[in-house]
């Protein structure tokens, strides 16, 4: 047990932090007397006395951790922190810890799958909780992109390890990530204030602002009205709304440099935003030729607005919508879910196998038809202007093919359980891109709800696997990974 | 032009020969007067006559072949000669171009999805002419399988360079490949003369004995019957052909070796029968255990002798039917859809990724679990006793994603054509497999005839992607490929 004590200090500290956070909601439902309070009291106090029970024990063990120790960290935090962020909503709404675990991981993993409705009659103060989990869990998922994962070597995310702002020389594990946090989260909060004043400026309610950005900033989904931003129903709040969705799709160590050199250089020298913004503009131009065609729509204007906006919130994996797409021909629907799985970039909160990979997976394959043709050519696979070590190129192929059998084998699990097919691939992948709404029967007009409790906690799983980019989570689960 | 005359010089010569197989069921035609003869001397004259034309021209060129020639030969072979093969039934059945040329591209691919309905009321001729393209098929497909695409290198298929029966060293491309294709084609005969007698002795007749054995052999999966196997309704006769199924479903080149060698030794130390058998028989058991808890079959041994024979053929790439399974419980259908993608082994006349590219992913990713936690870790991947070296790798990797993206690509496109998903994406996968029957409008109780000709088209570019294991195809169709 001793040597999981720097593991047990850490997690406990982060503990302590996050049953602050609830101080949060906990103050909002007293002011208002919203009659929620009840359920954060408790909550708070039960996740700060098991913080403070972890830590003490463990206070001593100031030992650096190495980076077995920061699989498992990663992996904790991810499953149990959801444990203590679902108390509220299990206290208050007396929903079952099934969907009150799977409403906290889709929180914290910034998905935005919900099984909740009626929501424009909930306590605000619970509205809050749900979207504050997603900006919480935008801030753990920017850190974890761009300095935890590339230090852990997932899925050829070293290849990302020079471009992050901070400290670079190959020093210990803790002060380089807390250095790198606190840059993107100045980046992240100051973004977060623009949207919130962006969208009070355009006509919401300060409070619906707030929440709005929340969950706009984490690109997870939740919304404080059942018909989600429809209900605004307002141009202005969607331009607003796509605009700081493709923000948060982006890079956000792009974005620390940018304004931290005052330029925009640095934008222009991703290698993936040319590529994440220029299909999805492509996308939503011919997605809007198409529904024009088949007749959806009848203006292009009107087709331009609402495949604009759904392209964009659903490939960045925010699931808002404004209209129920489902309605749509399903290719369209079809379309957006798979853009969702690979076109956000490195270093955003957005889910999927991200830009970077996606392109180094298009170029090795170029490079085994070229080394067909020619057995003995040398063809290094360049991204930007540096060619991908080869281990790297391994570690990248892996993922791709892992994340595709991932969702083969729990789409064949949720079928195998009797869900009707195009329901459960569509949870499936909603679920592991951290989407939110699928298609069918968890389409954007009904929630997760349907689903039995064994599919909730497929789903739930799939969120995981996809917001710790499979691998950390899998690397826990080997047996190797626990002998010693 | 010039740099091309000797794969026209070759082409020609294999159009002479394959003109010759359509003498087969002319004279059966004429012997039978079943009314078709008109169809066959046609098809036969024409053949013969481009291969004439284009051996003439080019009859001076008999340089050897290169690996770039050895792409364009290949290629145009899949492409060109379903054009002749499909001529007979164009000419006798009045089918479209696109619905002619898709069953024949289906017989020679031994995919075994048809267009026909009717099939009991067709001239016996046509029916033999069907099952023998299977055949012809399936030799040509274990040549490509075992000598040929080793030679080029596709998808890691060099691997298997050393096991190839025949005189091994590095000699030219022709000679080699002579050798070691009369080897296997006399397996390939003996095995399918064992199979015709076996059925014959099971209760078919002579002609279905033959048809059957053809595309039983090939695993190919045409039947002269409507219902299929449904039709004789006989466990014997399904027991004999599950046996051949599994036979023609691992390597052919093992078997030449176990023949020749009169011992069971090869099987023993093939890598993948283990494994192939293995995931078949696990799976015939769960489905039957599965089938019979659904309460699709009341006792358990009539759900274990339907789950036997159609899991074997789905899984082995035939597509033979004994009853509807489509109207099993979903779970079925699509656990046997799965495992056709890779269960037959490599140097079968089986379809998908193959078993052994299979195992070398599946090692891939656990090493890359290894590297994940010891990132200096030396960790082969090893098949048998053999260290996979790193180019084969990258093939396999490189192979198992762009399978994954053509099936997505092209489930894509049959949804944007109109296509209702379920029956767009088993299309595409029962045809980039080379299985044949898929789901819903597509499945073993019906035909491809619903289908549109565009979407005839994208089914029967699947088959060929899937038979030449799409990089032989794709490199054909890059532009650097034909710049000098």
């Amino acid at each position: 047990m001793k040597r999981y004590y720097p593991v047990v200090r850490a997690f406990g500290l982060l503990l302590i932090c996050f049953a602050l956070t609830l101080l949060a909601p906990l103050l909002l439902s007293w002011w208002l007397d919203d009659g929620a309070h009840s359920a954060y009291d408790e909550t708070f106090l039960l996740t700060l006395a098991v913080g403070l029970l972890l830590w003490w024990p463990a206070r001593h063990a100031k030992t650096e951790l190495k980076v077995r120790d920061g699989f498992l960290l990663v992996v904790l935090v991810w499953t149990l922190l959801p444990l203590f962020a679902c108390l509220p909503l299990l206290l208050h709404l007396k929903i079952s810890f099934t969907d009150a675990y799977f409403e906290a991981v889709s929180g914290l993993t910034a998905s935005g799958g919900t099984v909740l409705s009626g929501l424009d009659a909930m306590p605000l103060s619970i509205n809050f909780w749900r979207t504050f989990m997603h900006w919480i869990g935008g801030m753990g998922v920017v850190v974890l992109a761009v300095a935890i994962l590339p230090l852990l070597g997932i899925g050829g995310r070293q290849m990302l390890r020079a471009e992050v702002p901070g400290p670079m020389k190959e020093t210990s594990l803790t002060p380089r990530i807390a250095e790198t946090a606190k840059g993107l989260w100045g980046v992240y909060l100051l973004l977060t204030t623009a949207c919130v004043l962006a969208l009070w400026f355009f006509g919401m309610e300060p409070w619906d602002a707030l929440m709005h950005a929340f969950s706009v900033m984490g690109l997870g989904g939740f919304s404080t009205k059942d018909a989600s931003l429809g209900h605004f129903n307002s141009l202005p709040i969607e331009l607003t709304v796509m605009f700081f969705a493709l923000l948060s799709g982006l890079n956000y160590a792009t974005h620390f440099l940018a304004l931290h050199g005052r330029s925009l250089k640095p934008y222009r020298n991703d290698p993936e935003a040319p590529y994440f913004l220029g299909l999805l503009a492509a996308s939503i131009l011919a997605l809007s030729c198409y529904l024009l065609v088949v007749g959806t729509f009848e203006h292009f204007g009107q087709a331009l607005r609402y495949v604009a906006f759904h392209s964009i919130s659903l490939a960045t994996s925010l699931g808002l919508s404004t209209t129920d797409y489902g309605q749509w021909p399903f290719f369209a629907q079809l379309w957006m879910l798979f853009l969702g799985s690979f076109i956000a970039c490195s270093g955003s909160t957005g889910g999927g196998i991200k830009m970077i990979r996606a392109m180094i997976l298009y170029k090795q394959v170029y490079r085994e038809l070229i080394r067909a043709m020619h057995p003995s050519v040398v063809w290094p696979v360049r991204i930007g202007s540096s060619p991908v070590p080869q281990n790297i190129l391994f570690a990248v192929l892996a993922f791709g093919f892992v994340y595709m059998t991932s969702i083969v084998s729990m789409t064949l699990l949720m079928s195998l359980s009797g869900l009707e097919i195009v329901t459960g691939f569509s949870a499936v992948v909603a679920s592991i891109n951290n989407t939110g709404p699928g298609l069918g029967g968890v389409g954007p007009s009904t929630t997760y709800a349907a689903l039995d409790d064994f599919q909730t906690w497929i789903c739930a799983f799939a969120m995981l696997l996809g917001r710790l980019e499979i691998f950390t989570l899998l690397v826990v689960l080997t047996p190797a990974f626990w002998r010693r | 032009m010039r740099s091309f005359y000797p794969v026209v010089r070759v082409f020609g010569v294999l159009l002479i020969g394959f003109s010759l197989t359509l003498l087969v069921p002319l004279g059966f035609s004429w012997y039978w007067h079943d009314g078709a003869e008109l169809a066959y001397d046609e098809a036969f004259a024409l053949t013969l006559l481009v291969g004439l034309v284009l051996y003439w021209s080019a009859r001076h060129h008999d340089d050897d072949l290169k690996v770039r020639d050895g792409f364009l030969i290949v290629v145009l072979v899949w492409t060109l000669l379903p054009l002749f093969a499909g001529m007979p039934l164009m000419f006798q059945l009045g089918i479209s171009f696109t619905d002619a040329y898709f069953e024949a591209m289906s017989g020679l691919t031994t995919t075994g999805a048809t267009v026909l309905s009717n099939l009991d009321a067709l001239p016996p001729s046509i029916n033999l002419w069907r099952g023998m393209m299977v055949w012809l098929g399936g030799m040509g497909l274990i040549v490509l399988a075992v000598a040929i695409l080793p030679l080029l290198g596709i998808g890691g298929r060099q691997m298997f360079k050393a096991e190839t029966p025949g005189p091994m060293k590095d000699s030219q491309l022709t000679p080699r490949m002579t050798q070691t294709a009369k080897g296997l084609w006399a397996v390939y005969a003996v095995v399918t003369a064992l199979c015709i007698l076996a059925l014959h002795w099971a209760g078919m007749n002579w002609f279905d004995a033959v048809m059957h054995a053809f595309t039983t052999m090939g695993l190919g999966g045409f039947s002269s019957h409507d219902a299929s196997f449904g039709y004789w309704n006989s466990p014997a006769i399904e027991a004999v052909v599950v046996v051949f199924m599994l036979l023609a479903g691992m390597n052919f080149a093992t078997m030449f070796l176990a023949l020749s060698g009169r011992s069971v030794q090869p099987y023993l130390s093939d890598p993948e029968v283990r494994w192939f058998l293995g995931v078949t028989l696990a799976s015939v058991l769960g489905i039957a255990f599965y089938l019979w808890l659904q309460g699709t079959y009341v006792d358990f041994l009539t759900a274990l002798r339907h789950a036997a024979f159609n899991v074997v053929s789905i899984a082995t790439t035939t597509g033979f039917a004994s009853v509807d399974y489509n109207q099993w419980p979903f779970f079925a259908p699509l656990w046997m859809l799965f495992l056709c993608s890779f269960v037959t082994s490599a140097g079968s006349t089986g379809g998908g990724i193959k078993m052994i590219r299979a195992i070398i992913l599946y090692k891939q990713v656990y090493r890359e679990l290894m590297r994940a936690m010891h990132p200096n870790i030396v960790w082969p991947v090893r098949v048998g006793d053999n260290a996979v070296p790193h180019n084969i790798l990258f093939a396999v990797l490189a192979f198992g994603f762009m399978y994954m993206t053509s099936i997505v690509t092209m489930t894509l496109l049959l949804s944007a054509s109109g296509l209702e998903i379920v029956t767009a994406f088993s299309a595409v996968v029962a045809s980039i497999n080379n299985t044949g029957p898929g789901l819903n409008q597509v499945g073993p109780a019906t035909t491809f005839q619903v289908l549109s000709d565009f979407q005839t088209w994208v089914c029967t570019f699947a088959m060929l992607l899937g038979r030449l294991e799409i990089f032989t195809l794709l490199v054909v169709l890059t532009p650097a490929f034909w710049r000098r």
